[in-house]
C-alpha cells in the first residue's frame, strides 16, 4: 500500500501581505477578541477589564501630562529663537520611550507569539504581528502621545513645518518603537541562559558604578551645607562655564543620533534648508531600518525554533554548590525544603530576580536627587524612607503572586499531606529574609550617597519595614491564592500579568506609604520625631495580627479558590 | 470484611451546566490494579482529580483506605501518589532537586529522601540528567520523573494518569515491572490510559466511564463475558480483546466513525 498523498492547499507565498498572512492576522485578531470575551464569562475577567481600563486612562493621562509639556516647550521654542533646543524635548520623547517599558516590566500583559510558531506563518509576517502587538503597550502610547503633544505644539508655532514635523515625528516613532522591540527581544535572549545572564548582570553592574562615579567626577570639590546662596550661584556659574565645551561636543555628537537628527530635520525645514532636512531624515531612516534590522536578527533565530533552555553548566563547581547549599537547609521539613526551593528557582527566574535588583540598582542612581553639588541635600530629612519605599517595590510579584511561578508544580502542593498555610509560610519566610537584605543594602547604598539620617528617621524606617512586610504578606496570600497569574520564568518580556492584581497591589503598597508617610509627616510637624517609632511599631504589630490571622485561613482559602489557582497556573495556551 | 482501597458513592462533578462526571460508585480492593477506561472527555481525569483532592466533587462521598477523604485529610494524602493530568512538574529545578523536594514535602527524613532519590534516578534512567532542568526534559522524561515523585513517599495508593505516554518502549517495560512489584507488595494501582494492551496485560479489574457515566465494572472476565453475551453466537465464542470489549461497550463502531473525510487524500 502506497503510503497517503496528502492534498496541500496549493502553493503560498510566505509574504506579510498574502492571503495566508492576512487570513492568519484575521484568526489571530479573532482569537484575541475571543480570548478577551471568553475573560469576561467570569467575575474574574470583568475585574481584570475594569483593572486594565482603569490602568490605561492613568497610563493616558501621564502621556497627556507629558504631552502637554512637550508641546508647550516645542511652542515655546519655535515661536521664539529657542529653536536650537528642540533636541531636548525629543531626547526626552526617546528615553520615556526607552525607559518606560523597564520600568513598568512587571505590570503589563503582553502577548508570546512564540506559540504561533507551529503554524505556517512567515518570517515576515511573524516579525510584523511582533512589532503590531508592541503597539499596544504603554511606552508606546505614552511615546506615541508625546510625538503628538510635539507635533501640535510645533505645528501651532510654524504651521508651515506641519508636514515636515510629521515626517520626521513619524520616522522618529518607527525608531523608537523597533529599537525597544529589539532591546527586549535581546535582553531577553541574554538573560535566558546563565552564562550571558553573567556577562548581561556584569555590564549592567559597571554600567550602574560609572554613574555613580560620574557624579564626584563632574563635582571634585564637596560642600559644607552651610554655603551662601551667592556662592552656590558663583559655583554654578562656574560649573556651567566648565561644563560648556563638554556640552558643545555632546551636541555636535548627539546631532547624529536619532533624537537630534528628528529635532534637526524639523529645524532645517523652518529655515528651509529642504535637502539638509531631508538628509537628516534619511539618516534618522537608517536609523530605524538598522533598528528593524537588529530585531529581525533576533526574531529570526526564534522563529527558527531556537531553544534557550539553560542546563547549569560547570558540573563539578555546581555540583560543590549543591553540596555546600544543601548544609545550610538541611532541616528535612516542608519549611526548609519550600525555602530551599524557592531559593533555588528564584536564582533561575530572571524575572524576580530582575524585579527585585532593578529598583535597588535605581535607588543607587535616583538617590542623586538628593544630592546637590557632589554633598547631600540638609532640605530634606526623609531620603532614607524614601528610597527604602522605592526598594520594596520590586517585591511587588514575590509578595503578590508568589505561587505564579509554580507552573503545574502548584498540583503538587494539594497533593502533598503538606497545608497550604505551611506552603505560605515558608514562602513568607524566604520572602521577607529577601526582603530585609534588600531593605538592607538599600539602606547602605542610600547611606553611602546621602550620609547617616538623623536618628529617629532611621530608627522609624526601620519601624516602617516592620509594619510594611506583614502588611504585604498578609495581603500577598490572599492575593496570590486569589488572583494568581502564571509567571514565565524564562521570560522578561511578554508575559502575561494580571492588571487587577497589578493595580490592586499598588493600592496596598500605596497605602503602607501613605500610613508612613503621615505618621512621619505628622510628628515631624508636631516637632516629635521620636514618635513616629513607637507608632509605626504598634502599627506593625497590629499588622503582623492581620497576617497571622490571614495564615490561618490560608487553607480554606486556598481550597475555595483551588480550581482557578490549578486551571491558571498549570494552563498552556 | 476488609476496608476496601479506594470507594465512591454517587461521585459527580458539574462544570456549570455540563455534569463531566455523574453518580459514579465504585470500589476497588487493596492490592488490586485497576484499570479506569474512557474515550476523550468522559470524565477520568476529572475522576481522578477528584479522588486525589485535587477537584470538589458537587456531590457524593469517596473513602480512601477506609477513611473519608477531603482536600484536608492531610495524613491519607501520605498514603496516596499520584502522577496527575499536568504531571506537577517544578520547570525550575534539576531531578534531583524536585525529587528531593516532593520527598521533603510529603515527610520524609533528609537521609532517607536522598537515598530514594538517587534509586528513583537510576531506577528511571535519569542519573546522566541530574543537571538539566526539568524543563528542559522531553516529555518522556519527564514522565518518568513525575512518576519517581509519585512512589518516592511509598504510597498505599498510586492514581496514574496516562503514565506511559511519551514514554519510550525500555522505560515502560521497566515501569510496568515497578507497578507489578508494588501490586505484589499489597499497593492499590487507579491506572487510567488509553494503552488497552497495557491494561489488559497489568490490570485485574476495568471500570468504564463514558460521558460521566460508569458504564462498565468488574474484572476482565467478568466484561468479556458481559459484551460476548449480546453478542451473535459466531462472535461470542471468539476470545474478546480488550479493545474489542471497550469499543462494543463505549459504541464507537457506529457510523461517525466509518463515515470517511473525503476531503483527506
Amino acid at each position: 500500500m502506497s503510503a497517503p498523498d496528502i492534498a496541500f492547499a496549493g502553493p503560498e507565498t510566505a509574504g506579510p501581505l498574502s492571503r495566508l498572512a492576512r487570513s492568519q492576522y484575521a484568526a489571530l485578531a479573532a482569537m484575541r477578541w475571543q480570548m478577551f470575551r471568553n475573560g469576561m464569562r467570569t467575575s474574574r475577567g470583568a475585574l481584570e477589564l475594569g483593572a486594565r481600563a482603569i490602568t490605561y486612562i492613568l497610563y493616558g493621562a501621564l502621556g497627556l501630562g507629558l504631552s502637554a509639556g512637550l508641546g508647550a516647550g516645542a511652542y515655546a521654542m519655535a515661536s521664539s529663537t529657542a529653536a536650537r533646543f528642540l533636541p531636548v524635548l525629543f531626547w526626552t520623547v526617546f528615553l520615556v520611550w526607552q525607559m518606560l517599558p523597564i520600568m513598568l516590566a512587571s505590570f503589563q500583559e503582553q502577548f508570546d507569539l512564540g506559540i504561533l510558531l507551529r503554524f505556517p506563518l512567515g518570517f515576515r509576517a511573524y516579525y510584523l504581528l511582533y512589532v503590531i502587538f508592541g503597539l499596544i503597550d504603554v511606552s508606546t502610547i505614552t511615546g506615541g502621545l508625546c510625538c503628538l503633544g510635539l507635533w501640535v505644539g510645533l505645528t501651532i508655532a510654524r504651521p508651515g513645518l506641519f508636514a515636515w514635523t510629521a515626517l520626521a515625528l513619524i520616522v522618529f516613532a518607527a525608531f523608537n518603537i523597533l529599537l525597544v522591540r529589539a532591546i527586549f527581544a535581546w535582553i531577553d535572549r541574554w538573560l535566558a541562559q546563565r552564562r550571558t545572564r553573567e556577562i548581561v548582570g556584569a555590564i549592567f553592574l559597571l554600567f550602574v558604578l560609572s554613574l555613580q562615579l560620574l557624579n564626584p567626577a563632574l563635582h571634585q570639590s564637596r560642600h559644607s551645607r552651610s554655603v551662601s546662596r551667592e556662592e552656590r550661584m558663583a559655583e554654578r556659574r562656574k560649573t556651567a562655564g566648565e561644563m560648556w565645551p563638554w556640552l558643545a561636543k555632546a551636541n555636535a555628537v548627539q546631532r547624529w543620533l536619532p533624537a537630534g537628527l528628528a529635532a534637526q530635520a524639523v529645524k532645517q525645514a523652518g529655515e528651509k534648508k529642504a535637502a539638509p532636512a531631508g538628509g537628516s531624515l534619511g539618516i534618522l531612516g537608517i536609523y530605524a531600518l538598522a533598528a528593524g534590522a537588529v530585531l529581525a536578527w533576533r526574531l529570526k533565530a526564534e522563529f527558527a525554533g531556537e531553544s534557550l533552555g539553560e542546563a547549569p553548566s560547570r558540573a563539578k563547581e555546581a555540583q560543590a554548590a549543591e553540596r555546600r547549599s544543601a548544609g545550610w537547609f538541611a532541616g528535612s521539613g516542608p519549611i526548609a525544603a519550600i525555602v530551599e526551593k524557592e531559593l533555588r528557582a528564584m536564582l533561575r527566574t530572571m524575572p524576580l530576580l530582575y524585579a527585585v535588583g532593578a529598583p535597588l540598582l535605581l535607588v543607587l542612581v535616583f538617590s542623586g536627587v538628593f544630592v546637590r553639588n557632589g554633598a547631600p541635600t540638609s532640605s530634606f530629612p526623609f531620603s532614607l524612607p524614601v528610597c527604602l519605599v522605592y526598594a520594596q517595590l520590586g517585591f511587588t510579584q514575590l509578595f503578590y503572586n508568589s505561587l505564579g511561578a509554580e507552573g503545574t508544580g502548584i498540583q503538587l502542593y494539594f497533593l502533598s499531606p503538606t497545608p497550604m498555610r505551611t506552603v505560605m509560610l515558608a514562602k513568607n519566610i524566604f520572602h521577607s529574609m529577601l526582603f530585609f537584605l534588600t531593605a538592607g543594602v538599600a539602606a547602605v547604598l542610600a547611606i553611602f550617597r546621602l550620609g547617616l539620617p538623623p536618628a529617629p528617621v532611621l530608627a522609624a524606617s526601620a519601624a516602617w519595614l516592620l509594619f510594611a512586610l506583614p502588611c504585604n504578606l498578609a495581603a500577598g496570600n490572599i492575593f496570590s491564592l486569589t488572583m494568581p497569574y502564571r509567571l514565565n520564568p524564562g521570560r522578561l518580556s511578554r508575559q502575561r500579568g494580571s492588571q487587577a492584581s497589578s493595580l490592586l497591589s499598588l493600592l496596598v503598597q500605596m497605602g503602607e506609604m501613605g500610613v508612613g508617610a503621615l505618621v512621619l509627616w505628622l510628628c515631624w510637624f508636631t516637632d516629635r520625631l521620636w514618635l513616629a517609632t513607637p507608632i509605626l511599631l504598634a502599627l506593625a504589630v497590629i499588622a503582623l495580627v492581620i497576617w497571622d490571622r490571614g495564615l490561618r485561613n490560608a487553607d480554606a482559602l486556598a481550597n475555595r479558590h483551588k480550581e482557578n489557582l490549578i486551571a491558571t497556573l498549570a494552563k498552556t495556551e | 470484611m476488609e476496608i476496601a482501597a479506594i470507594q465512591t458513592h454517587g461521585l459527580t462533578r458539574r462544570f456549570g451546566a455540563l455534569t463531566a462526571v455523574e453518580n459514579v460508585t465504585l470500589s476497588v480492593a487493596q492490592g488490586q490494579f485497576f484499570g479506569f477506561l474512557g474515550p476523550n472527555g468522559a470524565g477520568k481525569s476529572t475522576t481522578i482529580k477528584m479522588l486525589t483532592g485535587l477537584l470538589e466533587p458537587s456531590s457524593g462521598t469517596m473513602e480512601i483506605l477506609g477513611q473519608p477523604f477531603t482536600a484536608g485529610a492531610l495524613e491519607l494524602k501520605r498514603q496516596i501518589g499520584v502522577v496527575p493530568e499536568g504531571m506537577a512538574l517544578l520547570g525550575r529545578l534539576t531531578a534531583p532537586e524536585y525529587l528531593r523536594f516532593v520527598g521533603r514535602m510529603y515527610g520524609l527524613d533528609g537521609a532517607t529522601t536522598d537515598q530514594r532519590t538517587e534509586e528513583l534516578l537510576d531506577f528511571m534512567q535519569l542519573s546522566n540528567e541530574r543537571k538539566k532542568l526539568v524543563t528542559d526534559f522531553s516529555h518522556g522524561m519527564q514522565k518518568k520523573l513525575a512518576l519517581a515523585a509519585a512512589v518516592i513517599h511509598g504510597p498505599k495508593v498510586l492514581f496514574l494518569d496516562e503514565p506511559f505516554e511519551g514514554v519510550d518502549a525500555i522505560a515502560a517495560g521497566m515501569l510496568k515491572a515497578m507497578l507489578q512489584g508494588m501490586i505484589n507488595r499489597g499497593a492499590t494501582i487507579f491506572l487510567t490510559t488509553h494503552v488497552l494492551e497495557i491494561v489488559e496485560r497489568l490490570c485485574s479489574h476495568v471500570a468504564i466511564i463514558h460521558q460521566g457515566r460508569l458504564v462498565a465494572n468488574g474484572s476482565l472476565e467478568e466484561l468479556r463475558a458481559g459484551v460476548a453475551s449480546t453478542l451473535p453466537g459466531a462472535e461470542a465464542s471468539q476470545r474478546l480483546t480488550l479493545e474489542e470489549i471497550f469499543l462494543a461497550i463505549v459504541g464507537a463502531g457506529g457510523t461517525e466513525a466509518q463515515q470517511e473525510l473525503s476531503w483527506l487524500a
